[in-house]
């Protein structure tokens, strides 16, 4: 399991993805919903998945901030907001 | 029909347990229904402080939340009628008022500084429900008595108004707890909009039949039923393929499906509800395999819920047996009638010239413009559309062909057919002028044809064939009309590949 959160999302993203990508090669800034094509359905999941697999709670975020997260750059800052303890590897 | 449960629970305080649950991504609110019930009263007091009563109808634009439920049933304390607009879908502007005679509009949206002075926030209906509750006037429904307005989409792309009767909403009320025989100790899921009468209903059984209810979101739902535990969970195709594939995967890190299943739905289940649009086999032997059961049904909001599925009478690829008091009939043409002895209604209330009569039939018929045949036993099969028509993963029809003429119109292509790869999108392939592409025509065509559109019909995405379409390459009749199925089998990778193709602005 990938430590650092910026390639947990992206292998928790490419899972939740209908083609699979290969994770390294999404786009932060890319657009979910555009780029990638990820329905509402499928937001949630990559969420519930990515913050079990983070250790994040899933309750420290709100519909609101969820509409806010519209690039995996966008959740990625989200989460890491809320494990400030960790250190990640550079 | 025994006892009209819009009646009873408009007049009586919720005797049995039973708790409504509004759920979100940031938390979750519990309350007994008998309190549902006296907040409801409250606001329904508030409402007739303001003036409004019986025969005055009340907008409601706003995503699910407490507010909604309580206007709705507070609304129905006083006759007023409801008329829900999905959000997203409707903006809280004048011409919603003036166009459907709205006397109130409650919105989550923002509301505009030009909009009409009955456009309110829905917010202040938490303020009304914190007020004593009122003593209200006794009401009485009679069965061809009209609760709310529920919208269609129509082939013109307006959505057509449809005014519900009690007594369809009481027959499938009663038809369907005889399937399922919801009680205490049950808590069923909401999460499509409030805006679809058939997601209130919920609201009704649980008032009348003392199980619990949740509401939440579409975007916050595979959170929350874990976190609530549901009994039941009423969803739609595209919402039951996310959460298979979704189990799938967690069975590809070791899961059993089981396990997985527990892991997303909580570990009470006793059964799915699946409709709007046909599901995947697939999708349901999976849901079965894992242990939940899921049942699939029929209907248009033109007939309310006409077959189901349910544990006492069920067959694989059928959508079910008629409802007690509904009939279906297959006319010459193949195509799929229902008769209520409670019709829905019999006419729209607003519609284009010519559509009311198209869909409503004497005797209380509707002609649902859906092939199906039934097997000897009763089931419904359905075989297909009549009309070219998509249906999105929020239950709404989309009627292709005047999008596809529109494209056309424009000029800028010979042929245009569309898809809806998962559901959410629309996809269009068109048929290119020989010669050069020429892409910035295309594109601007594509914006042309979004912006004349409903929000629903917006094209995402425009795929541009790699050759005009022709008889002689199989993707034109004899008569020169696409091909559907060809062309989506020719494109289906550039169809299901969110990053091909001339993206709409």
């Amino acid at each position: 399991m990938p430590a650092d959160l910026d390639t947990l999302a992206r292998h928790q993203l490419s899972k939740v993805l209908r083609d699979g990508p290969e994770p390294a090669a999404i786009d932060p800034d890319g657009d979910l919903a555009e780029a990638y094509g990820l329905t509402s359905l499928n937001k949630i999941l990559f969420l519930t998945s990515l913050c079990e697999a983070a250790d994040v709670g899933l309750a420290s975020f709100t519909d609101d901030d969820l509409a806010r997260m519209r690039t995996l750059g966008d959740v990625v800052d989200a989460l890491r907001s809320h494990r400030p303890e960790r250190q990640e590897p550079r | 029909m025994t006892e009209s449960v819009i009646n009873r629970i408009v007049a009586e305080r919720p005797g049995l347990d039973g708790n409504l649950i509004v759920a979100g991504l940031g938390g979750r609110r519990t309350m007994p229904l008998a309190e549902f019930h006296d907040q409801a009263r409250a606001v329904a007091g508030a409402l007739r402080r303001t003036g409004i009563g019986e025969g005055d109808r009340i907008g409601v634009l706003a995503a699910n939340c407490l507010e909604w439920a309580l206007l709705d049933l507070a609304a129905l304390m006083i006759k007023a009628q409801t008329a829900g607009f999905e959000p997203g879908k409707f903006v809280p502007s004048a011409d919603l008022v003036d166009r459907y005679g709205l006397d109130l509009l409650f919105t989550g949206a923002t509301i505009p500084e030009d909009a009409p002075s009955g456009a309110r926030p829905i917010a202040e209906i938490s303020a009304y429900a914190r007020e004593q509750p009122a003593v209200l006037d006794p009401v009485r429904y009679g069965p061809r008595e009209c609760t709310t307005v529920k919208f269609t989409s129509g082939s013109t792309g307006v959505p057509k108004g449809l005014e519900a009767t009690v007594g369809s909403i009481d027959s499938s009320l009663v038809a369907v707890q005889d399937m399922f025989k919801h009680g205490p100790g049950d808590n069923l899921l909401v999460f499509l909009p409030l805006s679809l009468l058939q997601q209130r209903y919920w609201l009704y059984s649980a008032l009348y039949w003392g199980h619990d209810l949740t509401i939440t979101t579409y975007q916050s739902v595979f959170a929350v039923m874990p976190a609530v535990q549901p009994t039941v969970v009423m969803g739609v195709p595209a919402f039951f393929d996310a959460a298979k594939r979704h189990i799938e995967g967690r069975t590809g890190d070791g899961l059993d499906a089981a396990t997985a299943a527990a892991e997303l739905f909580g570990t009470r289940i006793r059964y799915l509800w699946t409709g709007s649009a046909p599901a995947d086999q697939a999708t349901l032997r999976f849901f079965n395999d894992a242990g939940l059961p899921i049942f699939e049904g029929y209907g248009l909001n033109e007939t309310c819920i006409a077959t189901k599925n349910h544990p006492g009478a069920h067959r694989e690829g059928s959508v079910g047996q008629p409802l007690a008091g509904k009939e279906i009939i297959i006319d010459d043409d193949g195509v799929v009638c229902v008769r209520g002895d409670y019709p829905v209604n019999t006419a729209y209330t607003y519609a284009a010239p010519g559509e009311s009569e198209r869909m409503f039939k004497p005797g209380g018929v509707v002609r649902t413009g859906d092939l199906g045949r039934l097997d000897e036993d009763g089931f419904l099969y359905i075989l297909g559309r009549a009309d070219d028509v998509i249906v999105l993963s929020n239950g709404k029809k989309i009627i292709v062909r005047p999008i596809e003429t529109r494209f056309r119109a424009t000029g800028a292509v010979v042929e245009c057919v569309l898809f809806c790869p998962n559901q959410t999108e629309l996809v269009a392939v068109v048929s290119p002028h020989p010669g050069p592409v020429d892409t910035a025509a295309i594109a601007q065509a594509l914006g042309a044809v979004n912006a004349a559109g409903e929000p629903d019909e917006r094209i995402a995405r425009v795929v541009v064939a790699d050759e005009p379409f022709s008889t002689g390459n199989g993707l034109l009749t004899s008569q020169f009309k696409p091909v559907r199925n060809r062309i989506r089998e020719r494109y289906h990778d550039r169809i299901h590949d969110q990053r091909q193709g001339i993206h709409a602005g």
